[in-house]
């Protein structure tokens, strides 16, 4: 059985990995980094700060837009130019195939977290910044908001096209990211809007657990440049992920296990 | 043996490749909720072996009887075995090779890795999987297109690419969706004559084409569907008719002869001249005797005479051709 996710995964991989346009996306994310550093020496005393802001925006904007790129393709393109059909005749199931598929999308992603975070760990390290534990909470917080948003976009793959995929992906992962927000906002509403609004965001993984910097979590705010959540928050969330992440797959597995491929 | 119902001429289950009983397939379409009937109850089998040609014209059914015999799928009804195994069992697709028709592989992988893919998913062991796959990428002829991206190779490549895949597990039967779509003359010849060896190597091979030719050539069993059914099923000896069709004759008119058939076309079919020589094809009931005395009589130098008897295109045309509007029997299958 891991044989052949492994073997399904490395293939994703190798895919993936020569996709032209990952390398724009890199190039992107590099490039911001170094706007980072050209902005912060304009304000002088806040170098490290934008660097640091930018840097981690740069992983959790551009590594989810990737995700949602990669995974509204990865089932749909299977099916439409039946490059599945050569190979679930072979001894593989269904649910190995989506898995396999998942996962070395997920490599995939994760290399491209992990320059992300080199990359900015990278100017730190030029400004004479050091690298707080701070900054390491908040890398790996995007990387399972990262892997999470993959999931969604996987999810949707398994049965619909990659433009309405895309929009739903990235809808999941706006309200998402707003929770906090919608739930302040719709506080005083009318009990229907709330509880639409209740109903709607339990739907919805809440990724914004993974972007916790800048927020008051229990009466206290929390910042990447100061006092930062404790690695118990970070076990906690990515608990939350991988409980997301597990139950998408599963749902995609599911769902494209059902299907004829004609 | 009719064909609509074939029962099993010999043999248990066992010794069979292929098993399909009563096979439907109903597509409904998503909000009209219209019905439509892709098999309508196919019954076959393939003993091991054997090569066996599955011909049908476009929207007979026949791609979807082989995607449900691959499990990509799902039977609205009815039984398929492969090898013995239900199709959707690991134990079927683990000894099967399938090359899916205008078959599309992964663009950037190298027929290398695509191979590698294939033979992981079989369990095989690294250095067998190495070793197996170069055998059969210079079997298939790219050994000079290793390095290329499948994206770069052109439609018989990719055939040639698919066929490497489907063999990396060194199949008991191997299923071929129109292998020879795609291909130039050289290439059809490759395929078919690799065809030919894997049955010397005791595999039972089902393929799927529209080129009659490659058929009669080289099947030991055929079935025509059309229209969901099977309409014929048999070895092409069987299913073509021995009677008498008409006598194909060939004669050489003498320079002084006037344009057209110099009388000798009377009662003929297929009447056709190029230069002085003349072809036509007397009736079957024609007294042929009597026809070249005359033609010698005419100054015409007979230069063959031939029996014709029904080809399998002959019967293809009469089993698939829609039935006459008010015909009673019309979606019955008949026997051959």
């Amino acid at each position: 059985m891991i044989g052949r996710i492994w073997a399904i995964a490395l293939n994703t991989f190798r895919e993936a990995a020569r996709i032209r346009v990952l390398y724009g996306i890199l190039v992107l994310v590099l490039g911001s980094n170094l706007l980072a550093v050209f902005v912060g020496e304009l304000s002088q005393r806040e170098a490290d700060r934008f660097a640091r802001d930018i840097g981690l925006a740069g992983i959790s904007m551009f590594g989810s837009l990737t995700a949602i790129f990669l995974g509204v393709f990865l089932l749909y393109t299977e099916v439409q130019r039946r490059t599945i059909h050569a190979i679930v005749c072979k001894p593989i199931s269904r649910w190995e195939f989506v898995v396999g598929k998942f996962a070395g999308m997920a490599v995939v992603l994760s290399v491209l977290v992990g320059v992300f975070a080199v990359a900015m760990l990278g100017m730190l390290v030029w400004q004479h910044t050091g690298v707080s534990a701070g900054v390491a909470k908040a890398v790996v917080l995007s990387w399972l908001e990262v892997i999470t948003v993959a999931a969604i976009a996987i999810f949707f793959s398994s049965f619909s096209t990659p433009f309405l995929s895309g929009i739903f992906a990235l809808g999941m992962w706006v309200i998402g990211r707003l929770t906090p927000d919608l739930e302040a906002a719709t506080r005083a509403a009318a009990p229907w809007i709330r509880i639409t609004t209740r109903v709607a965001l339990e739907i919805v993984p809440d990724v914004h657990l993974f972007a916790v910097s800048g927020r008051t979590l229990d009466g206290t705010a929390v910042s990447v440049h100061g006092d930062f959540v404790p690695w118990s928050y970070v076990a906690l969330a990515a608990a939350h992920g991988v409980g997301w992440t597990v139950a998408l797959v599963a749902f995609a597995a599911l769902l494209f296990h059902r299907r004829d491929f004609v | 043996m009719t064909a609509g119902r074939l029962a099993l001429s010999s043999g248990c289950l066992a010794d069979l490749a292929i098993d399909v009983h009563d096979l439907r397939k109903t597509y409904r379409t998503p909000f009209a909720r219209k019905k439509v009937e892709a098999l309508r109850g196919v019954t076959f089998h393939v003993e091991r072996g054997h090569i066996f040609g599955f011909v049908g014209p476009n929207g007979a059914g026949k791609t979807t009887t082989i995607r449900t015999l691959m499990g990509l799928i799902r039977p609205s009804g009815g039984t398929a075995r492969l090898l013995g195994h239900p199709v959707a069992s690991r134990a079927a697709r683990s000894r099967i090779g399938f090359l899916p028709e205008s078959p599309y592989f992964y663009d950037y992988l190298t027929v290398g890795e695509l191979c590698d893919l294939a033979g992981r998913l079989f369990g095989m062991p690294r250095a067998a999987r190495r070793r197996r796959a170069d055998e059969l990428i210079d079997k298939v002829g790219l050994g000079g297109a290793r390095g290329l991206p499948l994206k770069k190779f052109s439609k018989g490549m990719l055939q040639r690419a698919g066929l490497a895949q489907a063999l990396m597990n060194d199949p008991e039967l191997v299923v071929l969706d129109e292998p020879m779509s795609g291909l130039d003359p050289i290439g059809r010849k490759e395929v078919r004559d690799l065809i030919l060896e894997l049955r010397d190597q005791r595999k039972t091979v089902f393929f799927s084409t529209h080129i009659l030719s490659d058929v009669e050539a080289i099947t030991d069993r055929v079935a025509i569907i059309a229209r969901g059914e099977l309409q014929a099923h048999g070895t092409p000896g069987e299913l073509v008719s021995q009677r008498l069709q008409g006598v194909d004759v060939v004669v050489r008119l003498p320079a002084s002869a006037p344009e057209g058939d110099a009388g000798l076309a009377g009662g003929a079919s297929r009447v056709r001249r190029v230069g002085d020589e003349l072809s036509l094809t007397l009736p079957a009931d024609a007294d042929v005797d009597a026809w070249i005395a005359r033609a010698h009589a005419a100054g015409a130098q007979v230069l063959q005479v031939a029996p014709r008897h029904e080809t399998l295109e002959d019967l293809f045309v009469r089993r698939v051709a829609p039935p006459a509007p008010g015909d009673a029997a019309a979606g019955e299958a008949a026997a051959p």
